[in-house]
């Protein structure tokens, strides 16, 4: 006999059952972890974040009707709780980190052109920075997009939109990444 | 295809999001364009630049991370004794606390539905203007 599928354990675990509502967080921590660490940030945030994901879904489990598949709607979960929480970072987020660091926007710069081997910033904080500036909802998208490969589709159904308005927020968060790397690199220049 | 028209489309380009008309024209502008060209490069290598790899899962931080979750979910949950105290008890409780209030409070409020001498008469105390004995004070 084969492993159970998950809407068999989210039926379960609705009834009370622990151990396969603890079987499911095990098939699925991974890539909640892993979006909300790449939504986030840091590790701690992104710990708290995946398992507010859970708890949320577990309170759920009675509205789960087995439309979609258990991994989607737990997908579904994990997105808006974290858009919940980017909204919040913005809210708090004082005027003064609105200035982009000029080093931020050079470094940007730099590593976006073809000088050097497409890998990830070396400082975190400056990836933090820089994407702290996007909006929330498009700092998502575009994290949907360059993380998990989510077609547009896809990143409208994980945040309940429209396709244009993947469109726009993905085409709104490049142009504004881009157009700091360019300010930057230009300043650099001159 | 102008030129602002393909700015616009190269995120969707890279991305393979576009038709296949409008992804040739975007691709035969993107070739000739030396702006364009060096957009599309840059937005390719974004995703790469801004978001570190996922580390693979490692099996032991997962059974922690299920440990912690399950934990909460324990703290969290409502027992059954408490689900029926919710569902039957304190309801029961509520209607028990009206039934009593009602048979403390309906008698004499019904009274003062009465004109006041009327209300008197019933109390036995007799008519205005005696008032005598209706605020008692306990010896």
């Amino acid at each position: 006999m084969g492993e159970p599928r998950d809407e068999d354990l989210a039926r379960r675990a609705a009834g009370g059952d622990d151990a396969a509502f603890a079987e499911l967080v095990r098939r699925h921590a991974p890539r909640v972890r892993a979006l909300c660490e790449a939504t986030l940030g840091g590790p701690a945030e992104a710990d708290d974040a995946a398992q507010e994901t859970f708890l949320k879904a577990h309170r759920s489990l009675g509205r789960f009707d087995g439309r979609s598949a258990f991994a989607t709607w737990l997908h579904r979960i994990a997105v808006n709780h974290c858009l919940d929480v980017l909204r919040a970072a913005s809210r708090r987020r004082s005027e003064s980190l609105d200035a982009l660091l000029e080093a931020d926007g050079a470094a940007l710069g730099l590593a976006l052109s073809e000088e050097s081997p497409a890998k990830a910033l070396e400082a975190r904080d400056t990836a933090e920075r820089l994407l702290a500036r996007l909006n929330p909802e498009q700092r998502l998208a575009l994290t949907l997009r360059e993380t998990e490969g989510l077609s547009y589709e896809e990143i409208a159904d994980a945040m309940s939109c429209s396709l244009d308005s993947v469109k726009a927020r993905l085409r709104r968060a490049r142009a504004e990444l881009l157009e700091a790397a360019r300010h930057f690199s230009d300043v650099r220049d001159v | 295809m102008k030129h602002e028209e393909v700015r616009t489309l190269l995120g969707e380009w890279v991305d393979g999001e576009l038709g296949a008309a409008e992804a040739a024209a975007v691709s035969a502008h993107a070739a000739s364009c030396a702006d364009c060209g060096a957009d599309a490069a840059r937005l390719r290598r974004l995703g790469a630049v801004l978001f570190r790899a996922a580390a693979p899962a490692d099996p032991r931080a997962t059974e922690a991370f299920v440990a912690r979750v399950m934990g909460r979910v324990e703290a969290d949950a409502v027992s059954p004794w408490e689900r029926f105290a919710g569902r039957w008890l304190a309801p029961g409780f509520a209607l028990a606390l009206a039934g009593l209030v009602a048979a403390v409070w309906l008698p004499s409020a019904d009274r003062f539905d009465l004109p006041l001498d009327a209300q008197l008469v019933a109390d036995g105390r007799g008519a205005l203007p005696s008032y005598e004995g209706v605020f008692e004070v306990a010896p």
